[in-house]
């Protein structure tokens, strides 16, 4: 698979790093990754750099993932790159929520590197 | 029609969610087989307590309390570095397992997933310290352990609706 830019949104470092070791698990070895600790942060570097696939966590301070997401696609950062929100919250509504405001793809909290590559392989394909 | 936990709450405090939450996390993230021991976890003096708060239906707390060899141990699991000592990275890493498992435990029970949100981690480290809740609810407090390392997970419940 060509090289995959991706940008993973998440305050916490440690997560950034167990999603990027997931991506690589499931397939993408040799993706570039670009880290963002908020939502503020991941539409800056939307602004500045193109990627080819977004993951976001939801529940972080000041702008949450799903804020992100709306702002994303109002501001047409990143036009048909799918995002993937992978969270621990699990219900049917946060899962609705997450594709209202213009997620392709939920992974939730904890996950496997095969549950990643189930969910996000299909979207960069398909992309 | 409005949803009430209060007739679900033996489902709520059964404490086989609360254990398999505890594996299901630490097998799933770390690739550890962790099992419920009915001898109270080994925490030196010196230790760490992630704290994620639950909202909602159900208010109360999940608190994942171990001693910094502990902490280092999971932590170094987790991101595949060596710690000598509880810095921001091993605090983020616990917080990080609280918070998947309050979001775990929740989803156990589907209304209780639906209707109660968590908060942001908090994370203590030092020594001599307790958390004292006032007449909860419910509470469950359980000793877990991998190798030589122990931990103690509770769920304490302080308002139901």
């Amino acid at each position: 698979m060509s090289e995959v830019r991706t940008l993973i949104v998440d305050d916490s470092s440690v997560m950034r790093k167990i999603v990027e070791r997931a991506l690589r698990q499931a397939g993408l070895e040799t993706m570039v990754v670009h880290e963002a600790g908020s939502g503020v942060e991941g539409l800056d570097l939307l602004r500045a750099k193109q990627v080819d696939l977004i993951l976001s966590d939801i529940n972080m301070p000041s702008m949450d993932g799903l804020e992100f997401l709306r702002q994303l696609r109002a501001q047409n950062l990143a036009p048909g790159v799918p995002v993937v929100m992978i969270t621990t919250e699990s219900s049917e509504e946060h899962v609705k929520q997450a594709i209202l405001a213009g997620a392709q793809g939920y992974i939730r909290k904890p996950f496997t590197a095969e549950q990643v590559k189930e969910r996000v392989l299909p979207l960069i394909h398909a992309a | 029609m409005p949803v009430s936990l209060r007739e679900s709450l033996q489902l709520v405090s059964d404490p086989k969610n609360l254990d398999a939450t505890v594996e299901e996390v630490f097998k799933m993230m770390l690739g550890i087989d962790c099992r419920r021991d009915s001898q109270p976890a080994v925490i030196e003096p010196d230790s760490v307590t992630a704290v994620v708060g639950f909202g909602g239906l159900l208010s109360g707390a999940c608190l994942f309390k171990s001693g910094n060899h502990t902490a280092m141990k999971i932590a170094a699991q987790m991101t595949g570095m060596e710690f000598t000592e509880v810095d921001d990275t091993v605090k983020d890493g616990i917080g990080e397992i609280c918070n998947m498992l309050a979001g775990a435990w929740k989803g156990k029970v589907p209304d209780l997933a639906a209707n109660c949100g968590l908060s942001i981690p908090a994370v203590i480290t030092g020594r001599d310290y307790n958390l004292h809740v006032q007449a909860p609810e419910f509470k469950l407090v359980h000793s877990y352990r991998f190798g030589d390392a122990s931990f103690d997970v509770t769920i304490i419940c302080d308002g139901l609706q």
